[in-house]
C-alpha cells in the first residue's frame, strides 16, 4: 500500500465515522422533536440546530464524497476525447475545483474573524464560528480528499474508465452477491 | 455579452467533469468578479453556509435514511410478495409485480441507483429464469423506477419546492394521480408484451395466499400510510414526517429482524453521502442564484419569452422540450437546482399554477433517468441484468412512450394533477 492509499484510508475512515456520528444526531434531534410536537411540547433550538447539523453533514460528507469521487459529474464528453487533450483537460477540471476550495477557506477563515463574539439567537452559550468553523475547514478537508483521490481518478480516465460506471457496477455486483441465494 | 460568456465557461466545465456543484459555485465566482470586484469574494463563505442550512430540506436525509434502512431490512421480499399474491395471476406477472412494487419502493431513498440495484436484483433474475428477456426485465424494472420520481416521498420534488418556495406537502399529493395512471399505463405495455411473447403467469390467484402475504407485509404499510396519511391529513409536516419515516423504517425492520448495526450504519452512511452530494449543488445554486438574480437574467428570460407569447400552453410547451433535453445530460437533482430558479419568474409572470409546473418537471427528469447518455436508472438496470444499452432501450422506447403520455396529459390537463391538491389544500 503507497503512502497515499494509506493516507487516503486513515482520512476515510475518520469522515465516515464523523459523517455516520452527524447523521446519527441530526436523525435523533428530529426524530426527538417530532415526537415532542406531538406531545404538544416544542423546543426553541430545533430549527437552529438541526440546519447546523445539515449543513456539516454537507461540507464533512462532501469532502468524503470527494475522496470516493462520487459528486454529480458528467463524464461522457471528457472520456470521448483523444487521451492527451482529456488528461490536460482533466488537470484543468482539478486547477478549477482546488482554487474554488482556497477561496472557500480563505474567504470562509476572513468571516470567521469576523463573527468573533457572536453566539446562536437559541443556545446562547455556542459560539457562531464554532457552528460556521464547517466552511473553511470542510473546504481544506476537500481539497486534501481531491488531492487524495487524484492519482486513481487520473488512472481510470486515462484508461477510459467511467467512474459512475464503475459505481454501478460495484453496487450492482454487491446486491446481486447479497440476493444469490435466493434466484 | 457576460451572461454569455459565464453560461459557455459553465457548460465547459461541466463537459470536463468538474462536479457540477463546483461548476456552479464557480461561475457564480466569476459573476461577482466581474461585476462586483474582488471585495464581494467573501460572498463564496456566507452564500455557501446559508445554502447549506435550508430548513426544508432537512426532509432529504431523513428520507434517504428511510430507503437505506428499507433497502437493508428485507422489507422488499415482504412487498414482492404481496404483490405478486395481488397481480401474479395476470400473463406477464413479474413485471407487473416489478411496476407494482417500483411504486411503493423506488426514489424513496433518493437513490434510484440503489434502489434499482436493491430490488432489481431480486426481481430481474427471477424474470430471466422464468423466460423473460433480458432488455424486457431491464426495460420494465427502469422505466418504472422512473416513474416512482413522481409518487411521493420524491427528493426531486422535495428540491423543486425549495428552488420555487412552493409547498412540497401539495406537490406530493399532485403526484398520485399521475403516478397511479402512469403505473396503469406501463402494466398495460408489459401485459401486450406478454401476450405476444408469451410470457408466464405466476401462481393462480388464492385468497389464502393473499391474506397471509398481506398480514407478512402489513407492518412495512407503516411507511406510506405514515407518510401519505400525515401528510394528506394535514397532522405532520413533509420534514415532521420523514422524521417519523426513519422511526417507522427502524421499527419495521426489527420486527422483520433484518437489520443489524453493520446494516444501520452503512444506511447512515450512504443517507449522509448522499444528502451531502445534494446539498452541496443546493449550497453552490445560492452562489450563482444570487449572480444571477442582482442581473436580473431570470426576468430577462421571462420577458422575452413573453415578449413572444403568453399562451400558456406554448411556453409550456418550449419549457417541457427544454426540460426534456436537459434531462438528456444532467441528474435530476443538478437539473431543478441548476433551472427552475431561472424559470421560475416566468412561470408566476405566465400564470402557471407552480405546484402544476413541478409535476411537470419532475416527470419530464423521470423520463430524463431513461435516456443516454446521463441515464443512471437506465445503466443500473441494464448492469443487474446483464443486458445491452441498446438492446434494452429499443424495448423501453414502448414504456417511455407511456411516461410521454403521462406528461402531455398532466401538463395539458391540469386537474389530473391538481384536482387532490383542491381537494384537500384549496
Amino acid at each position: 500500500m503507497t503512502l497515499i492509499n494509506r493516507l487516503a484510508a486513515i482520512l476515510d475512515f475518520i469522515l465516515e465515522t464523523f459523517t455516520v456520528l452527524l447523521m446519527v444526531l441530526l436523525t435523533l434531534i428530529v426524530i426527538v422533536a417530532v415526537l415532542a410536537r406531538l406531545a404538544g411540547e416544542s423546543f426553541s433550538w430545533y430549527d437552529e440546530v438541526a440546519a447546523i447539523m445539515l449543513s456539516w453533514i454537507t461540507y464533512y460528507g462532501s469532502a468524503l464524497a470527494a475522496l470516493r469521487r462520487r459528486h454529480i459529474g458528467f463524464d461522457s464528453v471528457l472520456l470521448s476525447i483523444p487521451v492527451r487533450f482529456r488528461m490536460a483537460a482533466v488537470l484543468f477540471g482539478e486547477a478549477v475545483v482546488l482554487t474554488f476550495f482556497v477561496l472557500m477557506a480563505y474567504t470562509g477563515f476572513q468571516v470567521l474573524a469576523v463573527l468573533q463574539g457572536s453566539y446562536l439567537v437559541s443556545l446562547t452559550w455556542v459560539p457562531i464560528q464554532f457552528t460556521q468553523s464547517v466552511i473553511p475547514i470542510g473546504a481544506i478537508l476537500f481539497i486534501l480528499c481531491q488531492l487524495l483521490s487524484l492519482p486513481t481518478y487520473w488512472q481510470k480516465t486515462r484508461a477510459g474508465i467511467s467512474l459512475e460506471h464503475a459505481e454501478i457496477e460495484e453496487e450492482v455486483d454487491a446486491e446481486l452477491a447479497k440476493n444469490a441465494p435466493r434466484t | 455579452m457576460l451572461m454569455f460568456l459565464i453560461f459557455i465557461a459553465l457548460l465547459a466545465l461541466i463537459c470536463i467533469n468538474v462536479p457540477i456543484a463546483i461548476a456552479l459555485a464557480m461561475a457564480g465566482v466569476m459573476g461577482l468578479l466581474a461585476t462586483e470586484g474582488v471585495s464581494s469574494l467573501v460572498s463564496i463563505a456566507l452564500d455557501m453556509y446559508s445554502g447549506s442550512t435550508k430548513f426544508s430540506l432537512i426532509a432529504i436525509p431523513m428520507f434517504v435514511l428511510a430507503g437505506a434502512i428499507m433497502n437493508a431490512g428485507g422489507i422488499t421480499d415482504k412487498l414482492i410478495n404481496f404483490v405478486s399474491a395481488i397481480i401474479g395471476f395476470v400473463r406477464g406477472g413479474l413485471a407487473m409485480v416489478n411496476i407494482g412494487v417500483s411504486l411503493f419502493f423506488a426514489e424513496i431513498s433518493g437513490s434510484a441507483v440503489a434502489d434499482v440495484a436493491a430490488m432489481g436484483s431480486i426481481l430481474i433474475p427471477q424474470m430471466k429464469k422464468r423466460g423473460y428477456s433480458a432488455p424486457f426485465s431491464a426495460a420494465v424494472t427502469s422505466s418504472s423506477a422512473s416513474l416512482a420520481i413522481i409518487i411521493p416521498p420524491s427528493i426531486p420534488m422535495i428540491l423543486y419546492a425549495s428552488s420555487s418556495n412552493t409547498s412540497v406537502e401539495q406537490l406530493f399529493v399532485a403526484g398520485v394521480v399521475p403516478g397511479l395512471l402512469g403505473a396503469a399505463g406501463l402494466m398495460l405495455v408489459a401485459y401486450v408484451f406478454a401476450r405476444r411473447y408469451n410470457l408466464p403467469t405466476e401462481e393462480a390467484f388464492n385468497v389464502k395466499r393473499l391474506r397471509e402475504t398481506f398480514i407478512d407485509a402489513l407492518p412495512a404499510f407503516t411507511l406510506p400510510i405514515i407518510i401519505l396519511g400525515g401528510i394528506f391529513g394535514g397532522y405532520v409536516t413533509a420534514t415532521e414526517a420523514a422524521g417519523l419515516a426513519v422511526v417507522a423504517a427502524l421499527v419495521v425492520s426489527a420486527w422483520y429482524r433484518n437489520l443489524d448495526l453493520r446494516h444501520l450504519r452503512r444506511a447512515m452512511l450512504d443517507g449522509g453521502i448522499q444528502t451531502a452530494v445534494v446539498m452541496l449543488l443546493v449550497a453552490s445554486s445560492v452562489l450563482m442564484g444570487g449572480f444571477l438574480t442582482r442581473a436580473q437574467v431570470p426576468q430577462d428570460i421571462a420577458n422575452a419569452i413573453l415578449n413572444i407569447t403568453n399562451e400558456q400552453w406554448v411556453i409550456l410547451l418550449i419549457l417541457n422540450f427544454f426540460f426534456l433535453v436537459v434531462g438528456f445530460f444532467l441528474h435530476s437533482a443538478a437539473a431543478i437546482i441548476l433551472v427552475v430558479p431561472i424559470v421560475i419568474p416566468l412561470i408566476t409572470a405566465a400564470g402557471i399554477d407552480p405546484v402544476h409546473f413541478g409535476l411537470v418537471v419532475t416527470l419530464n427528469l423521470a423520463i430524463g433517468q431513461q435516456t443516454p447518455p446521463v441515464a443512471s436508472v437506465l445503466i443500473t438496470s441494464c448492469a443487474v441484468a446483464r443486458a445491452n444499452i441498446w438492446d434494452v432501450s429499443k424495448v423501453n422506447i414502448w414504456f417511455i412512450l407511456v411516461l410521454l403520455f403521462v406528461l402531455l396529459l398532466c401538463t395539458y390537463v391540469p386537474s389530473v394533477p391538481l384536482f387532490l391538491v383542491e381537494y384537500f389544500y384549496r
